[in-house]
């Protein structure tokens, strides 16, 4: 075959070439094409087919075998993506011999792959960036929209735009109107234009565009305009958007006085805003860096000058950000408190490259402060030191903070206190003492009250305190806490109590010595006067038989005056000695050894004697004066006996308290008239009834006697029934 | 002095008792003298006297300070007692009682005349005869 003497090769064609015989051997190739698609290069290849080459698709098979069955005449450009992903443009012709009959073919592949991608790339930089192109041929007149710029309009991909109809997509008014005049003066002129619009897009929706455009012009005449049309809505609504806070930043600024400043690192300029200007006071003409920097330094204060500058080396070293509190001289010789702010930007190096930051007078703000401090200490000094005791008292009853004066009131250290509620420490009975004021005090409805309270000591010991309680409120009217002050009056209660106790002592002194005033009074005046009475008679008396009875007279009368002042001085024995003989007695075996003693008298009454009383109940009494007591009782009722009946006595005892024993001494004999009787029952020398021994001095002992041992006497009594005397003694051990 | 019929002690002392008797006489007084030794002897002395049909003393001395009933208690029943007589009597306390509280109560008794301290003096027995 003619193919086979074909002899010179084509390995070194510069294109992946080959010649394929009928069969589709591979007869011939070029280095290229054996690099391409992966088989040796032999001289004789005639075992490689190029249906067995798999990176060569099935369909350039099929082109083959057309060509060579006279099918097809030539294949060009045929573009096809192997297997392997890549991108070939192939060519195919016959090859002829001399008798015009096909011999093989020869093929052509030119790998066009990084051709394909850019292209690819390309189209979706367009989709993704959102830019869309556009064509206006005024020849034509005819309009060409790429797929983006159609998708922006929200179009469907067939549609074909006029030019009215484009220019109809943007905002009727400022943005119709602009785009008019920039195409106008596109074709008049030639003036491209980039401008950022808003159109209406097809299903209603408002878009920022970016159009951009420009004209093409031959012979002076402007025969094409074409451009880009690029979607930046969302970028321009953020700007939008951006500008609007940043305007109202500017705003705030300016009404608060914010003084805004900015350093420009690498080209050492600085700006101030107004308010800067404002708040140091400083009016230059030039407005340079040098300028503001020199008058900024004159003002700092003296003392705050070294520091500030030091804290702000310091500052932007470690922290990025500089945050200070220093003093400036205004020019009418004020000072000043400015606050400082600023933060450090730096570039990807971390080189700074600006210094943003804000100065705000707050002057006014630092003296509210240091008046409050200075209340707020002056308050603390008058809590803590006062001599009366404070408290600030949360609304759920806690101590938040007490002053020492407390502390020393009820004995307990301060993180004691804070540590318990004031019920803790309040006396169990007062406890819901003034709650109904404190109910009050809480809506709001009273701003204080003052009650007087009992604490407990921590010694257990009582404290009597005078409270007041005031409302503190809040900056919104609402109460917050309560302020609590007690005064601690123990003492004076102690002292007031004492006073009671001595008060009632005196009234009981003075009430006795009224009745031995008045005893003194009845008896020895009696006395006295029938002494002078007598003797006057004996002075004028001459008969002798006479004046022998008047000194039998005189010797009675004086002996009458001797009993009574031995019956006074007993009285006076009774209450001023009888504290000291105090002792515990056996009650039960008084009683007994009395009876004991009387026995005969009994006897001869026929009288019964019922005594119970506990064996073994003591009684804390002088011995002698419970014998005394007993005695009395018992011959009183031997002395009043009914002479109807027999006598009858009957004592009991029983505990009425812890510290009394309370003893009841009852017979059935002549009774007494209460109603009568009973404001003299235990005076001196009163007698009810009629008796020869009856001398109206053994209750009034007896009384007397009971209570010098801080005991009580009482009795209920009916005529003709009988007497009980009803006595109180203090316990014994 | 002479419309002066009787006249009433009453008083427990009886010392005081001799001591008035005895000035009595000296004051030229005669007639008869009654003898009570406590109020309630008085009262029952007097009540027997009226029984008898016979008038209530003109004069009578009233101790306070008696057992079992006292003076006060004595008068208390004596205005009680129904006699046409009754204001023609003058009651005169005796006593050795200087107390003002005694002196005092005398004015709750519009029917005592006046308040005599002990000893009883002749001047003292003069001037109540003459008071009559």
């Amino acid at each position: 075959m003619n193919l086979l003497s074909f002899t010179y090769s084509l390995k070194d064609f510069p294109l992946a070439i080959a010649i394929v015989d009928l069969d589709l051997y591979v007869r011939n190739n070029s280095l290229i094409w054996a690099n391409q698609f992966s088989h040796t290069n032999k001289e004789n290849s005639e075992d490689i087919n190029l249906k067995t080459i798999e990176t060569i698709p099935k369909t350039i098979q099929d082109l083959i075998f057309s060509v060579l069955n006279e099918e097809k005449i030539l294949i060009e450009n045929i573009v096809l993506k192997n297997n392997q992903r890549l991108w070939f443009q192939w060519k195919i012709n016959a090859i002829r011999d001399q008798d015009n009959t096909i011999t093989g073919a020869v093929i052509i592949a030119e790998d066009i792959t990084e051709k394909k991608r850019k292209e690819e790339l390309l189209t979706q930089a367009e989709s993704v960036a959102k830019i869309g192109g556009w064509e206006l041929n005024l020849i034509t007149n005819s309009i060409y929209w790429t797929d983006t710029t159609k998708t922006i309009h929200e179009v469907p991909m067939d549609f074909i735009p006029d030019l009215e109809e484009g220019i109809n997509f943007y905002k009727k008014g400022k943005h119709r109107d602009l785009i008019t005049e920039c195409i106008n003066n596109a074709i008049t002129n030639g003036t491209p234009w980039d401008c950022e619009l808003q159109i209406t897009t097809a299903k209603g929706n408002d878009l920022w565009v970016r159009a951009k455009g420009k004209a093409e012009i031959v012979d002076e005449k402007c025969i094409r305009l074409f451009g880009t049309f690029q979607d930046i809505d969302t970028n321009k609504k953020k700007q939008i958007e951006f500008k609007k806070i940043s305007d109202r930043l500017k705003i705030a600024t300016g009404a608060s006085k914010i003084g805004i400043w900015e350093y420009d690192v690498a080209n050492k300029s600085l700006f101030w805003d107004e308010n800067m200007y404002e708040i140091y006071s400083i009016d230059i003409a030039e407005k340079n860096t040098e300028n503001i920097l020199s008058a900024w330094k004159k003002c700092l204060h003296d003392d705050d000058k070294q520091v500030s500058i030091k804290k702000l080396k310091k500052d932007i070293e470690i922290l990025n950000e500089f945050d200070s509190v220093f003093r400036i001289n205004s020019p009418n010789g004020e000072t000043k408190f400015i606050k400082s702010k600023f933060t450090v930007q730096k570039d990807k190096n971390g080189i700074i490259k600006r210094l943003i930051g804000s100065n705000w007078d707050i002057t006014k703000l630092k003296m509210t402060q240091l008046t409050l401090s200075k209340t707020e200490e002056s308050f603390k000094d008058v809590f803590q030191n006062s001599s009366i005791g404070m408290a600030l008292v949360s609304l759920k009853n806690k101590w938040l903070d007490v002053n020492n004066s407390i502390c020393e009131s009820f004995g307990y250290t301060k993180d004691e206190l804070v540590n318990k509620t004031f019920q803790d420490i309040t006396h169990p009975d007062d406890i819901s003492k003034g709650f109904d004021k404190l109910d009050l005090l809480k809506k709001g409805l009273i701003e204080n009250y003052q009650i007087e309270k009992r604490y407990i000591h921590k010694n257990g010991s009582i404290v009597y305190a005078l409270l007041t309680v005031t409302s503190i409120r809040d900056i919104n009217g609402k109460v917050n806490h309560l302020l609590t002050q007690i005064s601690d009056i123990t003492s004076r209660i102690n002292a007031e109590n004492d006073t009671k106790k001595l008060n009632k002592i005196t009234k009981n002194q003075n009430k006795s010595l009224l009745n031995f005033a008045h005893i003194v009074s009845h008896n020895l005046r009696s006395h006295s006067s029938n002494l002078s009475m007598l003797t006057q008679f004996l002075i004028d008396e001459n008969d002798e038989n006479e004046r022998k009875d008047l000194r039998l007279m005189l010797k009675n009368a004086t002996k009458s005056l001797n009993d009574t002042v031995y019956h006074l001085n007993d009285v006076v024995q009774i209450t001023t000695s009888s504290k000291d003989k105090l002792r515990n007695t056996n009650l039960n075996d008084a009683i007994k050894g009395v009876q004991h003693n009387i026995s005969a008298l009994l006897k001869e009454k026929n009288a019964i004697c019922s005594i119970s009383i506990p064996e073994a109940q003591m009684i804390h009494v002088v011995p002698a004066y419970l014998d005394s007591i007993l005695l009395n009782l018992f011959t009183n009722s031997i002395k009043y006996s009914s002479p109807n009946r027999d006598l009858r006595i009957t004592i009991n005892a029983k505990a009425i308290d812890v510290e009394n024993i309370q003893l009841e001494f009852k017979d059935n004999g002549q009774g007494i008239d209460l109603e009568r009787h009973s404001k003299k029952l235990f005076g001196m020398y009163k007698t009810f009834h009629k008796h020869e021994d009856a001398r109206g001095i053994g209750l009034f002992i007896t009384k007397n006697q009971i209570e010098a041992m801080n005991g009580s006497i009482n009795l209920v009594s009916k005529v003709d029934e009988g007497t009980t005397f009803i006595l109180t003694f203090k316990k014994g051990i | 002095m002479n419309k002066i019929e009787s006249i009433c002690v009453i008083d427990d002392d009886p010392i005081c008792v001799f001591g008035i008797k005895k000035t009595l006489k000296k004051a030229n007084y005669y007639n008869k003298v009654l003898i009570f030794e406590n109020g309630l002897e008085a009262i029952r002395g007097l009540e027997e006297y009226l029984i008898q049909g016979k008038l209530l003393p003109n004069i009578i001395f009233l101790d306070l300070n008696m057992p079992i009933m006292d003076g006060w208690d004595f008068l208390n029943d004596f205005v009680k007692i129904p006699n046409y007589n009754r204001d023609f009597v003058n009651i005169y306390i005796i006593s050795s009682s200087v107390d003002p509280a005694d002196l005092k109560k005398v004015e709750e008794f519009s029917v005592i005349n006046n308040y005599l301290i002990k000893p009883i003096t002749l001047e003292k027995i003069e001037t109540v005869i003459q008071e009559y």
